[in-house]
């Protein structure tokens, strides 16, 4: 690993490492941040002077739009670090549209959105963040005026690329929930077949976006994507197979009620209703919030909140499996199923004493023909 | 006059216990994975581990045991064809299942005879069998999660965005009780077929053979 | 003559705002406050596990992340009389508190700062001058010469660059409303940056605490998943309270150091602000900050309580049956009639769009025009957020808040009464923010203190089962969040949610006309604010602004 680090170190460009720290950005840090880049993408160390490379050359112009979203996406986009927000918004991109961060309002301001799709058509990168409602006309939904519905075609439509933030926008998420009032849907399924990928999560990891990003950034073109649109090098495992408490999971070692022993020693969350063994996403070894923490160190299961349909799926969310349909909502599929199981064995107990009886009594004559 | 029959061949019977003996530690092993009811307190234990190495281990040696039984179906004997399994196909069949349905409800003190499956039993093994299949299939797609990409995950998993983890993890679960259901209702009618038939059909699917009154069939 | 403008949306806040004003001679002569965006949640959430219900709520808003959290564990904790142990108290007062100061310190100068702060006006600023005047007002380090040369010459480059403004293109930069010279304008920028790393340090607090944040997880009916355990590296032990001691330190100083000196420093070239937006001077404030007890209301830090017609000799008590939503302008029926206000035990949620069908150019606010609905208190509009909180308190005998108040009314000269206006509820923030980044250290104290006597626990699980629960079951939780009095009312049949009814700050604000035809406090607030210019109305934004608007919370 050393021997690696100071290889990469003599690779990067003097003048680039000169530049960042002429912004206030130390060598180390920018190493350590094209490192963890490059690693997080799962690319080999020899790309991390590329990575360097290409956070230095080009600000290409970003659309980050929200629909019915909760802004949770926005926000952590805002604690992202190494490059941090700020870095990211005056150096790495050009951020042409933006809720929550842009000074013009109104008509100037979707004026600026307007003008950004036509003069970078084909070439911006889009930010969808919340899901998009179908039903009411478009009326669920407006800005400007103008229907969510609409708004997202076109902006999708004439991007380079689209990138989903958060579950509402790559799966529905939250207003999808049952019984979905809105019609609302994810990106990938009001535009089939556009170029999208997915970074879900209630909200996206802003590391998994800034990767995102920069691997656009040095490559030209998204990550590679499981079947669900979900860059592999963030999805491509369960949280369950990263985890921390796994080694407690395999010993047999399970909290039994939050604040017990095994809750204050670390164990395992399985019984209290952790999701992490139906959970692809990287939190166990990414992290939130520069790596401080996730749901499971913290001390509260994973609630599976990067699957599709995680609300009606991983719910209830203090239990592990769900409600067996068409039974009430005290009924596990244990109770159920062992309910069943006795009643089998005493109809079938009864089936049998009913038939004893006959034999000794008589009732039977085909088998009083035997005797 | 009762003959003595060679009904169930060899590979039936085997297939049939090493099924039997992988679902009694499948239905163990699985409900420990789906409610760990024993914490251990020392780390050096590994309870669920273990549990789940039988689990994989008994899956397969499930799934290999339940093809075995399905290719026999068209190699064996009479008794062991597919065609048996589908007595509503043929108008005997019919009969058959009219028969022991009424046997069952105590309308008529006897089934009818014959050689192989009753034919009301041949109706539940193809639900038996198709939750087998369910079984194996569910199963394997939750196992072939660990590496995307993989075998498992190549072929089954595609089943994950259709039906959802928890959905396979849910139906998995259920379909053990289901089966749990199918064996005590099983175990007495095998039970019910010796002392009514008293034509050793408990004995059959250990030995293959039974005794048959000819007379009896129709 | 009469020209009618439409801003949408209103950007810098969370969601979808759309103000319509009519402008006579100059100034706004009326108004319509109208979210444009609705998601269900209340459906969303009716037949599910009412324990889950923080995890759904929560998503209402990733701006005010945790509240609804809080809210609706404290509604399902009141309808099953479920008390909570200490710790679970004081984690959720540390959870609670650093969302405010946080929230406050971002809203501040990421979202309301470019209203008064010309940043392109920054780049004629001189440096030296600027560190003067940054030096003058505070003994916060960062203030070099050097420092806000680096920021110049930052900002300079990102200015010139080809790729153009970016997020700042298209604004109302050169307006004369901006007032400050350029060196503040310069001091503006700098803080606006340094915040934007401040911020994400900080709220590591909810990612010790909760997980992560936005959306920090650990909440739990009947007390919080984060265990507490001197021994163990999985729980909070020494080393983590220390961690979070030199957090909240850091939040605080920031506060101290930067914040308020920046808002004293700004506000005096916006004096004229002191008597425009005043709005509906009705003030509610539920109170919070438990300081014994689960959840005693008497031992608030912030106490509960109402003001009307700005009558602060007259602090009157709470009480949550006089509290009614009505629809009778907004996109939804009830059963008996849209212009009956309901108590949210009985709420409605029953969503029908029939607005202009978009693309459209006008509201048509004769008739519904929003997905807010018009919450009311004894049929009045009331005010929410720092404002009402900071006053209630201040009335209300909570001597920090009286001490900052008065400290911020006599430097800026000021009577009581430039509170009720766009600068006093900027100002309210700034108090807000700073009394909280202090108490914030005596609950980690506290918490602390307990650990070391050996109290750890986190979780009463008495009722956790929900065999437990009675058949019937009905309960609210209230909450000061940031932008102010939430409640959220449950109703529990047969261990599911039967009904439930969120009545949020931004509800209260943002609402639109109710059956009477009274304003929302936005509306009545732009009511007399001057427009300088109807294509760029700057004022709109500074007076919207200052409520902090929340939309997803809104209408949820
Ligand atoms: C009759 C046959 C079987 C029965 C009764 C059975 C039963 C169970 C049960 C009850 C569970 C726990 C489910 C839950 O609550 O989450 C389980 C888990 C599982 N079973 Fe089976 N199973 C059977 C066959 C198989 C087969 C053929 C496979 C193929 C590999 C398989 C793989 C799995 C896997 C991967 C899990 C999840 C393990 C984990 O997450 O750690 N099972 N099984
Ligand atoms: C004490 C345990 C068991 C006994 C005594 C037993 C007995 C028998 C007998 C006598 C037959 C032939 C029935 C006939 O004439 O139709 C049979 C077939 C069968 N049994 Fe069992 N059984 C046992 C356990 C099980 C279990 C646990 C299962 C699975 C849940 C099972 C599944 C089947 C199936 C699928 C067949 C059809 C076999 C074939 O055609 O290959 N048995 N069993
Ligand atoms: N209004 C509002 Fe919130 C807050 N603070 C919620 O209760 O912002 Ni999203
Ligand atoms: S995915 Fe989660 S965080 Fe993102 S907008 Fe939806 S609810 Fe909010
Ligand atoms: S805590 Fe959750 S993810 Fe971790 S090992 Fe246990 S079940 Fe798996
Ligand atoms: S709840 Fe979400 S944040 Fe990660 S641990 Fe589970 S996917
Ligand atoms: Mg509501």
């Amino acid at each position: 690993m050393n021997v690696d680090q100071k290889s990469t170190q003599v690779s990067i460009p003097e003048e680039i490492l000169q530049k960042w720290e002429a912004k206030g950005v130390s060598r180390r840090d920018f190493i350590k941040f094209c490192t963890a880049t490059t690693a997080a993408l799962a690319l080999p160390l020899s790309f991390v002077p590329k990575v360097a490379q290409a956070l230095e050359d080009k600000r290409p112009p970003v659309i980050w739009v929200e629909y019915q979203s909760c802004s949770g996406d926005s926000e952590a986009f805002l604690r992202a670090n190494q490059p941090t927000a700020g870095d990211i918004i005056l150096e790495t991109i050009s951020l042409e549209y933006s809720d929550v961060v842009m000074a013009a309002s109104g008509h100037l301001a979707e004026e600026a959105k307007h003008n950004a799709m036509k003069k970078y058509a084909g070439k911006y990168v889009l930010i969808v963040e919340g899901s998009i409602p179908r039903g009411a006309g478009g009326g669920y939904c407006t800005i400007g005026g103008k229907s969510a519905v609409d708004d997202c075609k076109e902006l999708v439509k004439n991007a380079a690329a689209t990138i989903c933030v958060g579950t509402c926008a790559a799966f529905g998420g939250l207003p999808a929930a049952a019984p979905n009032p809105t019609d609302a849907v994810s990106v990938m399924d009001l535009v089939p077949g556009a170029p999208i990928v997915n970074l879900p999560g209630c909200p996206v990891n802003a590391t998994n976006l800034t990767a995102t990003i920069v691997h656009f950034l040095t490559f030209g073109k998204l990550p590679a994507v499981d079947r669900l649109g979900r860059p592999k090098f963030a999805y491509g495992k369960r949280i369950h197979d990263n985890c921390e408490r796994r080694s407690h999971f395999d010993a047999g070692q399970y909290a039994e009620a939050f604040g017990d022993a095994g809750h204050s020693q670390g164990w395992c969350l399985y019984k209290l209703g952790c999701k992490g063994p139906e959970t692809f996403h990287n939190c166990p070894t990414c992290r939130y919030n520069e790596g401080v923490s996730w749901p499971v160190m913290a001390g509260h299961g994973c609630i599976g909140c990067s699957e599709p349909g995680f609300w009606d799926t991983m719910s209830p969310f203090y239990r592990r499996l769900p409600n067996v349909p068409g039974f009430g909502v005290e009924d596990t599929a244990d109770q159920i199923g062992l309910g069943l199981a006795a009643a089998t064995a005493v109809a079938f107990g009864a089936h049998g004493v009913v038939n004893i009886g006959r034999s000794y009594f008589g009732k039977n004559d085909s088998d009083a023909d035997q005797e | 006059m009762h003959e003595l029959r060679y009904v169930w061949e060899w590979p039936v019977r085997l297939t049939h216990w090493f099924n039997a003996i992988s679902i009694v530690v499948l239905s163990v092993t699985g409900y420990y994975i789906g409610d760990p009811f024993v914490s251990v307190p020392a780390t050096s234990q590994y309870v669920m581990g273990w549990m789940r190495f039988i689990h994989f281990l008994f899956a397969y040696i499930f799934m290999l045991s339940v093809l075995s039984r399905l290719i026999w179906a068209f190699l064996g004997n009479e008794f062991a064809s597919w065609r048996v399994f589908f007595p509503w196909a043929t108008s005997k069949g019919r009969q058959y299942i009219v028969g022991t349905f009424l046997f069952y409800t105590f309308v008529k003190a006897k089934p009818p005879g014959v050689v192989g499956h009753n034919a009301l039993a041949a109706m539940a093994y193809v639900g038996v069998i198709g939750l087998y299949v369910v079984q194996i299939v569910t199963g394997f797609a939750l196992y072939g999660q660990y590496a995307p990409g993989g075998g498992w995950d190549s072929s089954l998993g595609w089943l994950l965005p259709i039906f959802g983890n928890q959905g396979l993890r849910l139906t998995h679960h259920v379909v053990m009780w289901l089966l749990i259901g199918f064996s005590i209702h099983h175990v007495y009618s095998a039970w019910l077929m010796e002392v009514k038939e008293k034509n050793g059909t408990l004995a059959s699917i250990f030995g293959g053979y039974k005794f048959i009154d000819p007379k009896e069939l129709q | 003559m009469a020209k009618r403008i439409a801003v949408d949306p209103i950007t810098r806040i969370e969601g979808h705002l759309r103000i319509e004003a009519k402008l006579e001679g100059g100034k706004i002569v009326d108004a319509w406050s109208s979210s444009t965006a609705f998601r269900g949640v209340e459906t969303i959430l009716k037949g599910r596990d009412p324990r889950d219900a923080h995890h759904f709520t929560q998503r209402f808003c990733g701006v005010c992340t945790t509240v609804h959290s809080m809210a609706s564990i404290r509604a399902v904790e009141d309808a099953l009389k479920i008390e909570i142990p200490d710790n679970a108290r004081l984690l959720r007062n540390l959870i609670m508190g650093i969302q405010n100061v946080q929230d406050h310190v971002i809203h501040f100068y990421h979202l309301h700062a470019l209203d008064w702060v010309d940043i392109t006006s920054a780049l004629q600023a001189d440096p030296k001058k600027t560190a003067q005047l940054a030096q003058s007002i505070s003994d916060w380090p960062n203030s070099s010469v050097k420092h806000f040369e680096a920021v110049k010459a930052r900002v300079a480059k990102f200015a010139t660059s080809s790729s153009g403004l970016g997020p700042f293109q298209n604004a109302y930069w050169g307006h004369k409303a901006y007032k400050l010279p350029p060196e503040a304008n310069l001091m503006a920028v700098a803080h606006y940056l340094e915040a934007l790393e401040w911020q994400k340090e900080v709220i590591k607090i909810h990612a010790v605490l909760g997980s992560k944040n936005p959306h920090p997880q650990t909440f739990l009916v009947g007390g919080m998943s984060t265990p507490i355990h001197p021994d163990s590296q999985n729980a909070i032990n020494a080393d983590k309270i220390a961690y979070l001691m030199k957090l909240f330190k850091q939040a605080r100083e920031f506060v101290e150091k930067v914040y308020i000196p920046d808002v004293l420093a700004v506000a005096p070239f916006y004096l004229d602000w002191a008597g425009i937006g005043g709005g509906v001077g009705n003030f509610l404030s539920y109170g919070d900050f438990p300081e014994s007890g689960g959840n005693d209301v008497g031992s608030y830090y912030f106490p509960r309580g109402v003001i009307m017609g700005k009558d602060l000799a007259n602090l009157m008590e709470m009480d949550e049956a006089k509290i009614t939503e009505y629809v009778t302008n907004s996109w939804y029926n009830y059963a008996q009639g849209d212009d009956k206000g309901l108590h949210p035990y009985k709420g409605e949620t029953k969503h029908n769009y029939t607005g202009p069908k978009p693309p459209y150019e006008w509201l048509d606010t004769n008739q519904k025009y929003s997905w807010v609905k018009s919450p009311r208190y004894m049929d009045q509009p009331m005010e929410v957020g720092p404002l009402a909180r900071i006053l209630v308190a201040y009335v209300g005998g909570n001597k920090e808040v009286k001490a900052a108040v008065d400290f911020v009314l006599k430097t800026l000269n000021a009577p009581a009464s430039a509170l009720f206006s766009t600068l006093g509820r900027t100002a309210a923030r700034a108090v807000d923010c700073l009394v909280l980044a202090q108490r914030n250290e005596t609950w980690l104290q506290q918490l602390a203190d307990n650990m070391g006597r050996g109290i750890y626990e986190v979780h009463n699980k008495e009722k956790w089962d929900p065999s437990t629960w009675p058949k019937e079951a009905q309960g609210y939780g209230t909450h000061e969040a940031p932008r102010g009095a939430l409640g959220h009312w449950i109703r529990i049949e047969d261990q599911k949610i039967a009904n439930y009814q969120a009545v949020v700050p931004s509800t209260w604000n943002a609402g639109p006309r109710d059956a009477m035809g009274q304003k929302g406090p936005y509306e009545s607030a732009l009511i007399g604010t001057p427009i300088a210019d109807p294509n760029k109305p700057v004022e709109i934004l500074r007076t919207i602004h200052s409520f902090d608007p929340c939309l997803a919370c809104a209408v949820h």
